[in-house]
């Protein structure tokens, strides 16, 4: 039987959520997990050869992602729900994989009723039926834990990586912490990660002006928070000196938000009155935020074809006009140059800060 | 010996060059194609600036360098300032223009917008993923209809009833450009057709949601075409400024900014008669595989770029 031999698990990488993931697979649900390799450009090629032409560039990565990830050991995947053409995605990429003759157990969270608790009872027994739901809580929650920390040291790195006098202290400590994180494997190694990163980030002496550039990002879920995926654009503009914010972000997007965006549907019903897509809600709310705070520029990323993002945009000229705040629009697909975005960047850069001394 | 600054904006069609005074005067200018060769081109260039330039009166003390072959020519030129091509645009636009609202810009293979207020620019766009409706369309439509690039604007202003082309995409643009010609339209509509086509597909693809207020600058190559300016004002129902140096403008705007920043470095025109050439190497340290571009001068690696983390650094 499958079951009773200890699963390999493995979700393909997105953003350094993975530490989290592998935390609560082996200390809640004491199966093994595989951490896929880092995504490179071979990952790309691999789920570029595989991948339909027009789907959107986060299944080619994520399908990538997935090879690689069997390819290391993993036989049983995950692949997360959705509420835009994501919902489709995992039926699809289990397809791809089936037909390139890999092996392996595919846990498809779009089969399951995520709003029940009932079906978390149900997945946690697919994926270890040894495993007691109610004893397991206590690590699942140390791993959401970890997720918040994470989002929250993130944040903080990339508001004042830009201001590092030393230039390599700042992300010697961010590096450390997310080591840190994904050799966790009780809840101590957690909270001594976190207190030590935030210890650190906080000793270090910012040479921050009075008034530095603020940029908000917010885009598409995977692009805007995978730095891969986005070609590292917050650090690119947090070495130019720029603090970066993003509140897209899995603690605020699911955490702390969840099912409860209805509060910021409601703050911008005078944008737009319907919910338009996943993200597209948050989004809209937080770029007027950004605007009404004052920030000097939005940076709007997506990937190409990806109609959610699409539909924010007449929205973001919206606020762009009234608030006079510029957005740069950002759409990434394989073919999206490094060279490319640093040209846009850099203009968008010089911009806002000639912008700053006028105004 | 007075102070003179080097502006140089390599394009993915044309090299741009001028030197100007304190003053912002143009002491040398020129234009020429880049045809795949920027190295070749920038060499070129050089020495035709320096066969204008009174070397006994003025002395080059720093170099700007723009356009999509900025860092490469850098390097060789030893630049001290290396812009991106759209702040270049700002600059040299703002400088002749103080009262200018809106700049459009179309090249060769790139397109944007720059919105102005109170001189500054205050937003902008780009084309992305798509080269519709730039330079490169209109040469390579000369070409199909057997005319050369510069003579678009006079044949186009010759018509009278410009054919309507589906200006959407290219390639859509193209097969219905085909197919007009083949059911018979006269040359002169098909060219007003694709100088109005190239007007609308900007409009709505890289003007898209931005407010177009006059006094309107147009420039890049296509700015020298007159179909293509003649197409702008009956769609913005407005004036269109050219300048005639419109096609410097990237090469003056970082020559200005050369001017400005704070790095003097004497610019030596030797460099034409020096020997460069570059090579592509593979980083081998990750499964990224970063694809590193070195460049030297002789036998010697001046520089090298390309790689996405310190393992590909170029060590000394």
């Amino acid at each position: 039987m499958a079951e009773a031999k200890r699963r390999s698990i493995s979700f393909p990488r997105y953003a350094e959520y993975g530490c989290a993931l592998k935390y609560i697979m082996e200390q809640a649900l004491d199966v093994k997990y595989v951490m896929p390799p880092a995504l490179t450009k071979h990952t790309m090629e691999l789920g570029t050869k595989y991948s339909p032409d027009y789907v959107c560039t986060p299944f080619k990565t994520v399908l990538g992602s997935m090879i690689e990830a069997l390819e290391a050991g993993a036989d049983t995947l995950i692949m997360t729900h959705g509420l835009c053409r994501l919902g489709y995605y995992g039926e699809l990429l289990e397809q791809i994989l089936r037909d390139l003759g890999y092996q392996f157990d595919f846990i498809n969270l779009s089969d399951y009723d995520m709003d029940k608790k009932k079906e978390y009872i149900k997945i946690i027994r697919r994926i270890n039926p040894k495993v007691n739901p109610a004893r397991c809580l206590a690590q699942f929650m140390e791993g959401l834990r970890m997720v918040e920390y994470l989002d929250e040291i993130t944040g903080e790195y990339y508001k004042g990586c830009g201001f590092d006098p030393t230039g390599t202290e700042y992300k010697r400590a961010y590096q450390d912490f997310l080591t840190a994180m994904y050799t966790a494997h009780c809840r101590s190694d957690v909270e001594t990660g976190y207190r030590a990163a935030k210890g650190r980030l906080q000793s270090i002496p910012l040479d921050k002006p009075a008034q530095p550039l603020r940029v908000g990002v917010v885009g598409e879920f995977y692009t805007a928070m995978d730095a891969f995926s986005n070609l590292e654009l917050e650090q690119k503009l947090a070495d130019m000196r720029v603090e970066v914010h993003r509140w897209m972000t899995m603690t605020n997007q699911f955490l702390h938000y969840g099912n409860g965006q209805k509060n910021l549907r409601i703050k911008i019903q005078d944008l737009c009155q319907y919910d338009m897509g996943p993200t597209a809600t948050a989004n809209i709310w937080y770029a007027r935020q950004c605007a009404e705070r004052g920030f000097d520029g939005l940076i709007h990323i997506k990937s190409a074809g990806c109609t959610p993002e699409i539909d924010v945009m007449p929205v973001l000229q919206n606020i762009s006009a009234d608030y006079k705040i510029p957005v740069l629009y950002l759409t990434y697909d394989v073919q999206t140059s490094d060279v490319g975005l640093q040209t846009r960047l850099e203009a968008f850069y010089d911009m806002i800060a000639m912008r700053k001394k006028v105004f | 010996m007075e102070h003179a600054y080097l502006g140089v904006d390599v394009g993915s069609i044309s090299t741009k060059g001028v030197i100007i005074d304190k003053e912002n005067n143009i002491l040398a200018s020129q234009y020429i194609w880049t045809q795949g060769d920027p190295i070749g081109a920038v060499k070129e260039l050089v020495g035709l600036l320096e066969a204008q330039f009174d070397r006994e009166r003025y002395k080059v003390v720093a170099t700007g360098t723009t356009g999509s072959a900025r860092k490469l020519v850098g390097t060789i030129l030893g630049a001290t300032m290396v812009k991106n091509e759209i702040t270049a645009h700002a600059v040299g636009t703002t400088t002749f223009y103080p009262d200018v609202r809106t700049i459009l810009e179309i090249g060769g293979q790139d397109s944007k917008i720059i919105l102005v207020e109170n001189g500054v620019a205050v937003d902008y766009a780009m084309n992305t993923l798509c080269a519709a409706g730039t330079g490169a369309f209109l040469s390579s439509q000369a070409k199909r209809l057997g005319i050369e690039v510069e003579e678009i604007g006079d044949y186009a202003l010759r018509s009278t009833h410009p054919t309507q082309i589906a200006a959407r995409c290219t390639v859509f643009a193209e097969s219905d450009l085909v197919h007009k010609i083949q059911m018979g339209h006269p040359r002169e509509d098909i060219i007003a057709g694709v100088c109005n086509a190239v007007a609308s597909n900007y409009l709505n693809n890289v003007g898209k949601g931005k407010k177009i207020v006059s006094p309107v600058v147009f420039q890049g190559g296509v700015s020298k075409n007159k179909g293509v300016v003649a197409a702008f004002e009956r769609a913005l129902g407005c004036k269109v400024i050219v300048d005639p140096n419109g096609h410097l403008m990237g090469a003056l705007g970082v020559a200005i900014l050369a001017k400005k920043g704070s790095k003097r470095q004497e610019f030596d025109f030797a460099v034409e008669n020096m020997e460069f050439h570059t090579r592509e190497a593979s980083c081998g340290k990750c499964s990224n595989h970063c694809e590193i571009i070195c460049v030297y001068r002789g036998d010697e690696l001046i520089d090298a770029w390309g790689n996405r983390c310190e393992r590909g650094e170029r060590t000394r």
